[in-house]
């Protein structure tokens, strides 16, 4: 008797819109996303308000007995990225830091918990007896990654407008225009392109080891950490636009296909 | 044409060759209990099956086409190890993720329906982390079910089911193989219960493929006995190792002449050297000990 089993293939598409159906509802579920979200919309209230509060105030070495003086923030745009010409929020070094650029950072955790959850739960193993495939959980999770990371930003950005209003600051473009505001968020939202892939391959590579993962994006992060302030500044152009969508779409690609091969090679158990 | 037929398949880990040369073939519509000692390379081969991990060398034929192929991974399904839940979520939200991932049309009929089949309807609001083993044993059964499979590969489905679990599992797992174009793929060490199901069997042992044969052929081979109990049974074990070759003590304390002999022949032996009989039968050893023969033989 010649085979009487019928065997169906789901299409690209499907196979893609069917990961991506996984990935949104397991995401919706969890825990960790809202913590992420809301601790996106928080910081930069509290940040704002704190530093807003210390301003004047002094603090002197012990040791040397050199005194600081301490700069809150004179506009509400300085939690999105260093005014031209002007000091980071606080004048101090690690305050520089310490803006929406931080959600790159927070991108990684998140990104990392997604991944390895699937890993250590043993749900990789329902996922990839159905899929020969790897490229449609490599792109699910780099999307997924994208869109939680972009809501990170546009949280983090809620809430450094709440802050601002709430501490009196100047919302007044100094130099800027509306479109090189829009310019700078765009572009950093371009620029998760770049990240995302990132995390998703070191996630791959390290499955069920959240621990790893996280250290390994985060130390690896730190390199390219540092230049997003200079890739998105705040008087940021269509050019940087360009020039992240430009990074990130070579980014996913790349990177995206060497996740892809991590998959197809190691152990998915 | 086959559902499974494995060539020459081997895996190693380090220096350690979990699966060396291994040959297999599950047919059509078979339940094949998968038979090893812990570490013999079962759950090895299983996960090489369902693509899981890379093998090193051989060939995995799934319905005559490559297991890396994507319409035949479509109609696996898997219960390897544990089933993949979220302990967070809630057992009805851990299938439609599974529904999910099969891009099932009716995904949350088809989640209902399955958790009746294994009579988990009732505790689909509970959070998985929650359930007993046996529950989360049926919600993982229940998983593999979704989306209609024409292929299940699982590994330990039976531990921690009680009773009436065990007897669902029989009956799920005949009614998939009735039309026979389903296969089942189970390894267990509950061996009693294996039997009671299973169509085809593979005895693996060191990576290697001891026997396969199927239920008739295991039916063929298993030794009778005559079966005995006497009052004294120290004088009668005595005189019956005195005149039969194999003579063995079981778990429940009676006496097994396994020589070709028949229960008259042997209440005659023993009654002319004055020993009274009090129970006398014939049986088949079950699978159980004719595994742990073969494994005797073996060694």
């Amino acid at each position: 008797m010649e085979s009487a089993v019928k065997l169906e293939q789901r299409s690209f598409k499907e196979r893609v819109i069917s990961m991506l159906r996984v990935d949104v509802r397991k995401v919706l579920k969890s825990r960790t996303f809202y913590i992420m979200l809301a601790v996106s919309l928080l910081v930069p209230i509290l940040m704002t308000v704190m530093m807003t509060m210390m301003d004047g105030s002094v603090s002197v070495d012990p040791q040397t007995g050199v005194e600081t003086v301490m700069h809150g923030p004179e506009s509400a745009w300085q939690s999105i990225g260093t005014l031209p010409g002007g000091e980071a929020m606080g004048g101090m070094d690690v305050m520089a830091m310490c803006n929406i650029n931080m959600m790159f950072m927070a991108v990684a955790v998140f990104v990392c918990l997604n991944i390895s959850e699937d890993f250590s739960s043993g749900f990789a193993k329902n996922l990839f007896t159905v899929r020969a495939k790897k490229g449609d959980y490599v792109i699910s999770k780099t999307v997924v990654g994208f869109v939680t990371g972009t809501l990170m930003l546009a949280l983090y950005f809620i809430g450094a407008m709440i802050g601002g209003a709430v501490s009196s600051l100047s919302f007044e473009l100094v130099g800027l225009t509306p479109l090189n505001i829009l310019a700078c968020m765009l572009a950093k939202v371009l620029l998760m392109l770049v990240f995302v892939p990132i995390f998703v391959c070191v996630s791959v590579w390290a499955k069920s080891k959240a621990w790893l993962s996280i250290c390994a994006s985060l130390g690896g992060g730190m390199l390219l950490f540092m230049m997003v302030g200079m890739i998105t500044p705040l008087n940021s152009t269509f050019m940087n636009v360009a020039l992240c969508l430009a990074g990130g779409a070579m980014f996913s690609l790349g990177l995206g296909a060497v996740s892809n091969l991590v998959l197809k090679k190691s152990s998915l158990v | 044409m086959n559902a499974i037929e494995i060539k020459n398949l081997s895996k190693s880990f380090g220096a350690k060759q979990a699966v060396s040369g291994l040959n297999m073939t599950v047919p059509m519509g078979a339940i094949y209990g998968f038979i090893g000692e812990n570490g013999s390379g079962k759950s090895t081969t299983e996960k090489m099956i369902c693509g899981l991990i890379p093998r090193d060398g051989g060939t995995i034929t799934v319905y005559g086409k490559d297991n890396s192929d994507e319409a035949v991974r479509e109609s696996m399904s898997v219960l390897i190890e544990a089933p993949g839940c979220f302990g967070g979520l809630t057992v009805f939200d851990n299938m439609m993720l599974q529904a999910e991932n099969l891009g099932l049309e009716n995904a949350e009929k088809e989640v209902i329906r399955t958790l009746k089949l294994v009579r988990m309807e009732g505790a689909a609001g509970n959070k998985y982390k929650n359930c007993s083993l046996g529950m989360k044993q049926r919600v993982g059964i229940a998983m593999a079910l979704l989306g209609d499979p024409t292929l299940l590969v699982l590994d330990e489905p039976l531990n921690g089911l009680d009773a009436d679990g065990m007897r669902i599992m029989r009956e799920v797992f005949t009614d998939i193989i009735k039309d026979g174009k389903r296969s089942i793929v189970v390894s267990s060490h509950l061996l009693g219960e294996l039997e009671k199901v299973a169509t085809h069997y593979g005895i693996i042992r060191g990576g290697k493929m001891m026997r396969e044969m199927t239920a008739e052929e295991l039916e063929r081979d298993c030794r009778t006995y005559v079966s005995i109990k006497a009052k004294d049974m120290n004088a009668a074990k005595f005189l019956l190792m005195r005149n039969y070759t194999r003579v063995e003590e079981d778990e429940a304390g009676y006496l097994r002449v396994y020589d070709n002999t028949t229960p008259d022949k042997v209440a005659k032996y023993l009654y002319d050297n004055g020993i009274a009989v009090t129970e006398l039968g014939k049986a088949k050893i079950g699978l159980e000990e004719y595994y742990i023969d073969l494994m005797k033989e073996g060694k």
